[in-house]
């Protein structure tokens, strides 16, 4: 079947088949910056934004973001690029898997609640899994980016 | 899953229609628990275009559209606190936004911090065409209905409420999930044992006649509700973990 919808701000219309989840969706389209990790909704690295909140791509049916609008860390990169600088500076940064998920998350919190308290950061980023590190270097890193962008 | 054509419906009667045609036509709600099966779907229904993503003020009740997202629902000030607060218990927002409050309802999983949190409230099911049900009653029933679930009502009362999910990281299932309300009656509700959280209706009895002993109507709840093993945890555990939690609850919501 055919879906039509708006990806980083193009138009796109995609051959897919009716069951297709979004994230297979975008990476046999070429966006690669979305990973497949655990496939089961529970990791967070294919999270995208649809409607500028942030969702597990592998859970949503690419037929049902007919009409709608998605967001990937291309459409992003200066604050992605900001964000990666406080991550540097923190030592958050180790292997970058779960980077580009990250980015889009604390975007998306930064529309929101652009002053978050430390747990509404935390509450925030549930299911934003990095097998690095311990979190605590991102917690300080998102609150400089934060904190920096005020 | 797979799934052989997609159709975003025009009205419930239409979505209801393509359900008697066939059981292997699904709802679709948010899609997340449809993933998780090999089910092989002729047509899966999209319930997007009924306006059922509304929650609304009806003076006697919250009225909350099938397809509201946990999200939406966690964010409405419109939804009372402790509902709001067993949603907010199930992973994390971008999950949130994809699931929804029909899904989550209507499944009644065992694991659901949805359902036991909302058994704390008065709650009545509208499905078309069966017409209107408790969320008791429902839960209790065995198996699910035909019909299509447009929405669920939250009464509107004056009570003190409690929630707590065991659970050991915020992305686990529940190991158990307790709910504890006092307003004109006590209510008490304990899920994922791993069953479906019901209520347990001899202590609530026993402190509706004026029974004051917190611990002993937390023996009544272990008493009275059957207790399972589940993959990760046994159901002695569970028990024990219930019968600490509502007596806390007890306690607080008597503060």
């Amino acid at each position: 079947m055919l879906v039509k919808f708006n990806l980083n701000g193009l138009d796109v219309e995609y051959i897919i088949k009716p069951g297709e989840y979004l994230l297979d969706t975008l990476r046999a389209n070429g966006v690669k910056s979305v990973k497949k990790g655990c496939d089961g909704s529970a990791c967070g690295v294919c999270t995208v934004l649809l409607d500028d909140k942030p969702v597990l791509s592998c859970s949503v049916l690419t037929a049902k973001v007919e009409g709608h609008r998605v967001t990937t860390v291309e459409a992003i990169q200066e604050e992605a690029a900001a964000l990666a600088d406080c991550f540097s500076k923190e030592g958050a940064d180790q292997c970058g898997y779960c980077n580009a998920a990250f980015a889009l998350a604390v975007h998306a919190l930064k529309q929101e609640n652009p002053n978050p308290t430390d747990e509404e950061i935390k509450d925030y980023l549930v299911g934003n899994l990095c097998r690095c590190t311990g979190y605590q270097a991102q917690q300080k890193a998102i609150k400089a980016y934060l904190g920096g962008k005020k | 899953m797979k799934a052989k054509s997609f159709q975003r419906v025009s009205s419930v009667e239409e979505a209801y229609k393509l359900v008697k045609e066939s059981p292997r036509n699904k709802i679709v709600a948010g899609g997340l628990w449809l993933k998780k099966g090999n089910a092989e779907v002729e047509t899966l229904i999209d319930l997007s275009n009924l306006g059922l993503d509304k929650i609304e003020d009806k003076k006697e009740f919250v009225e909350v559209g099938a397809m509201v997202t946990l999200r939406q629902f966690e964010q409405s000030k419109l939804v009372p606190v402790m509902a709001r607060e067993a949603v907010k218990a199930v992973m994390g927002p971008a999950f949130r936004n994809v699931a929804t409050i029909g899904g989550s309802v209507y499944g009644k999983f065992g694991f659901s911090d949805v359902v036991c949190g909302l058994l704390g409230y008065k709650v009545e099911l509208e499905f078309y065409p069966e017409g209107k049900i408790s969320l008791i009653e429902y839960v209790k029933k065995p198996g699910f209905y035909d019909g299509i679930l447009t929405h669920v009502r939250i009464y509107k009362e004056d009570l003190k409420a409690f929630f707590k999910k065991v659970g050991i990281t915020a992305l686990d299932y529940p190991i158990v999930n307790v709910a504890v309300t006092k307003g004109k009656e006590y209510r008490i509700a304990v899920g994922s044992r791993p069953l479906v959280a019901f209520r347990a209706e001899k202590a609530e009895a026993y402190l509706n006649e004026g029974g004051k002993d917190f611990a002993k109507a937390a023996e009544l709840v272990v008493e009275e509700l059957k207790f399972g093993d589940s993959i990760s945890n046994k159901g002695e555990y569970k028990k024990q973990l219930a019968l600490t939690y509502v007596r806390r609850g007890l306690e607080e919501v008597n503060k």
